[in-house]
């Protein structure tokens, strides 16, 4: 596309160094420079190289329209590539782009003089051509450019062709030139190989009563909206993006950019906005806030606390222990911990054995409690128990969830019995058979599935006889397995299931109602991991380890800024958080007394807020290190030792299941605070 | 210390708690029904769940001293029978590190 001088990179580099001599002449000649440049020196000076300027050497035909062309020269670069020791971006390719979003803001002066000065051209004049005809509906000349814009196949000709005859159609008959409009139907869109069906609801846009009609039922917005960019858009993929360039490409790729550092940043807890994220380096989340100091311990519990769920509204905690009560506690999360109260609203003490699962309706007006086979609905306001059941579970009841009509929930139990109940505790539905004990289960957001894991009994062989000996070893056959189960809420169908050895103890599900979250406690052949489930893709994602979990139920959950992290109780009596998108172990907090961390909630509300329960008989609080100014909380006294878990919970526990490379900034950012 | 189920088994004949089903051994693991508890007939299993075990002591038994201790049941504390820690007596040494249960105290669950 243009004539280039022969010159040898050596001379290029050379000449390069010179011309930025002024602030980094001190780096000398070595290579890697030129990316420097670029990036500190993007206004002082400019990328030329004024040796190889030749005034003579124009390659761009056509091209010299305006004077300013004239004026301006051709600078002529050796190779191919944007920088000569970077094979990997080509010079063309990125001139135009640059050209392209020039265009696209109004530096049209700029464009032309970038056009001229590099000789690559945005575009060639047919495309300029073709874009200027959709834009202005000249269709017929439209159709004779397209035939020249390196579209190979007659099939794809033929579609490109349809898309603007469809869009002449719909523009004729908004303009009520039906006449028109019904010719371009027989004579254009008819005799194309388009399925029937499309053409049958094209034609029926013929009865619209009005132009408002007929934009609703074609979604479509007219010629004066932005019907015709989207043309150009949908006709983009017949069009090789080397010859006509995909709109705003390098917003695209700077946006992809963007969210690749943004799953860089582990300690990613809070919306972007241009302040965190620059052009000028990559981004980075302060560390600083994320929560890691214990604020407030709840002590009112005279026994293990086993289970804990925020209220929607983030308002309200309920915990559940073993010393058969419940408590609703009041949190203010939303204000200073030196001034906010955290009380018990209501102690919650009918039940007669422990209690083990709390759960609040969507609109926080109902708790539901379990303990044993009694399940009660309590009135959150008033504290008081407004119905139960304790005839229709035989076994332990160990999981319960709200539908979203805040008047039906779900229960499920090792008796493997899942119920469907009303606000009076009467079952209204079941079904009719569930292959495990249910250990947890709980719905997606969207309220589509139904998650429920537990153990699934292996049918054994009667009369049970001694495997044969394999391989000359006699080889035990389990006689239980665990299993995730994924049913539609609607038709209660298994849609699909999986198997472990260890024994699953709690699943949550992503706001985004695509990953499951499961704790599975060590079995012989696996350590106690956190599995992170694809409930679309059907498969596992990434599996987490580092916590202790072998004889106790221990539940973790999904939270911060957009379900980033990902917290579990340990054995260890540790709180342990993970960055999701790398499985990087960030936090390892010490605390709780002897005994399990049995359960985590983050905060539905405050992205930087965290609760744990434990053994322990407390509730801790975990937030963000207070600022210097606002002095001590409650627990201060812990820091020296987090830091020192911390630090020391980080290298024996990471493990990594994909190929990326966020280890060290884990491991290098948690003890530079408290 | 922390919160666990029970554990369930299964298998042709499962023994439960008479006083709240809880599963507690398989006829699989049954080694003999030929012994005597407090309430008349009991069995020896190899070995048997959601038990907690009380403090050893020693007993004499008509087949001499041993050291058991008292097991109950984790769900409604009923007493099920003993698990023996250590026996004195040299042809007795097979019973140690294995449960009795009374037989009138359990049930056949599924």
């Amino acid at each position: 596309m243009r004539l280039t001088e022969p010159q040898s990179s050596t001379s290029s580099l050379h000449l390069d160094s010179l011309s930025e001599a002024g602030p980094s002449s001190a780096t000398g000649a070595t290579n890697g420079h030129n990316g420097f440049l670029a990036k500190s020196n993007g206004y002082g000076l400019p990328f030329t190289n004024g040796s190889s300027r030749s005034p003579d050497l124009d390659g761009v035909s056509g091209r010299k329209s305006s004077k300013r062309d004239l004026s301006i020269a051709r600078v002529t670069l050796p190779g191919t590539t944007l920088y000569d020791d970077d094979p990997s971006t080509d010079r063309e390719e990125f001139v135009r782009l640059v050209i392209q979003s020039l265009r696209d803001v109004g530096y049209h002066e700029s464009a032309a003089t970038l056009e001229a000065e590099s000789g690559y051209i945005m575009e060639s004049p047919d495309v300029a051509e073709f874009r200027r005809c959709i834009l202005e509906a000249d269709w017929d000349r439209a159709n004779i450019v397209l035939t020249r814009l390196s579209i190979t196949e007659e099939d794809r000709l033929w579609e490109a062709r349809f898309l603007i005859s469809q869009q002449k159609y719909l523009e004729l008959l908004e303009a009520d030139r039906t006449t028109a409009a019904l010719q371009v139907l027989r004579q254009e869109l008819a005799p194309s190989k388009v399925d029937p069906d499309q053409l049958h609801s094209l034609s029926s846009l013929m009865m619209c009563s009005d132009v408002t009609d007929l934009r609703q039922r074609a979604g479509w917005d007219g010629a004066s909206g932005s019907s015709r960019r989207q043309l150009l858009i949908n006709l983009q993929r017949y069009i090789p993006s080397s010859l006509m360039i995909p709109q705003r490409r390098f917003a695209t790729l700077l946006s992809q950019a963007r969210s690749w550092q943004q799953n860089q940043c582990l300690y990613h807890n809070a919306p972007s906005n241009p302040r965190t994220f620059s052009l000028y380096t990559d981004h980075l989340c302060d560390t600083s806030p994320f929560p890691r100091v214990t604020t407030a311990i709840l002590e009112v519990h005279e026994d293990e606390v086993w289970n804990m769920e925020w209220s929607h509204n983030g308002q309200y905690l309920a915990s559940a222990s073993k010393d058969k009560t419940a408590i609703i506690w009041r949190v203010e999360h939303d204000k200073d911990p030196s001034v906010r109260e955290i009380f018990p609203k209501h102690i919650l003490r009918e039940h007669k054995f422990p209690v083990g699962c709390v759960a609040w309706s969507p609109k926080d007006d109902y708790l539901l409690t379990a303990s044993e086979n009694d399940i009660r609905l309590w009135d959150v306001e008033r504290g008081i128990c407004i119905a139960r059941d304790v005839d229709h579970h035989s076994d332990v009841v160990t999981a319960l969830a709200w539908l979203p009509d805040n008047a039906h929930f779900i229960s499920g139990g090792l008796d493997r019995k899942i119920i469907i109940w009303d606000l009076d505790c009467k079952p209204r539905d079941s079904w009719s058979y569930c292959p495990i004990r249910v250990t947890d289960l709980t719905l997606t957001p969207d309220f589509s599935r139904v998650l429920a894991i537990g153990m699934y009994d292996v049918v054994p062989e009667v009369p049970p006889v001694p495997t044969p000996p394999e391989n000359g070893v006699p080889q035990a056959r389990p006689t239980t397995e665990n299993r995730v189960i994924v049913y539609d809420l609607a038709t209660k169908q298994l849609e699909t299931f999986i198997s472990t050895e260890g024994e699953l103890t709690s699943v949550k599900v992503s706001h985004d109602s695509r990953y499951a979250l499961i704790n599975s406690s060590a079995s012989q052949t696996s350590p106690s991991e956190i599995i992170l489930y694809d409930l679309e893709l059907e498969w596992v994602v990434r599996k987490f380890t580092g916590h202790k979990q072998s004889r106790h139920v221990i539940r973790g959950c999904l939270g911060g800024y957009d379900g980033n992290f990902l917290a579990s109780g340990s054995e260890d009596g540790i709180v342990y958080i993970w960055h999701r998108d790398s499985g990087t172990l960030l936090e390892a907090l010490a605390g709780h007394g002897s005994g399990s961390v049995n359960s985590v909630a983050w905060n539905p509300h405050n992205v930087r807020m965290l609760a744990s329960c434990s053994d322990d008989k407390t509730i801790r609080i975990w937030e963000a290190p207070p600022s210097v100014a606002s002095g001590a909380p409650v627990g201060s006294a812990q820091p020296a030792t987090n830091e020192q878990d911390g630090g020391k919970g980080k290298g024996k526990n990471r493990e990594r299941w994909d190929g990326g490379d966020g280890c060290g900034y884990g491991a290098s950012s948690s003890s530079t605070f408290l | 210390m922390g919160m666990s189920y029970r554990r369930y088994l299964n298998g042709a004949r499962i023994y439960g708690c008479a006083q709240c089903k809880t599963h507690l051994a398989t006829i699989h693991s049954m080694i003999s029904k030929a012994f005597n508890g407090q309430h008349g007939r009991a069995y020896l299993f190899d070995g048997v769940v959601n038990v907690i075990e009380g403090e050893p002591n020693d007993r004499a038994m008509t087949t001499g001293k041993h050291t058991v201790r008292d097991i109950y049941c984790c769900k409604c504390g009923t007493t099920l029978g003993w698990k023996y820690d250590r026996a004195y007596e040299t042809t007795q040494k097979y019973k140690e590190g294995k449960f009795i249960l009374e037989r009138n105290l359990l049930v056949s669950v599924q």
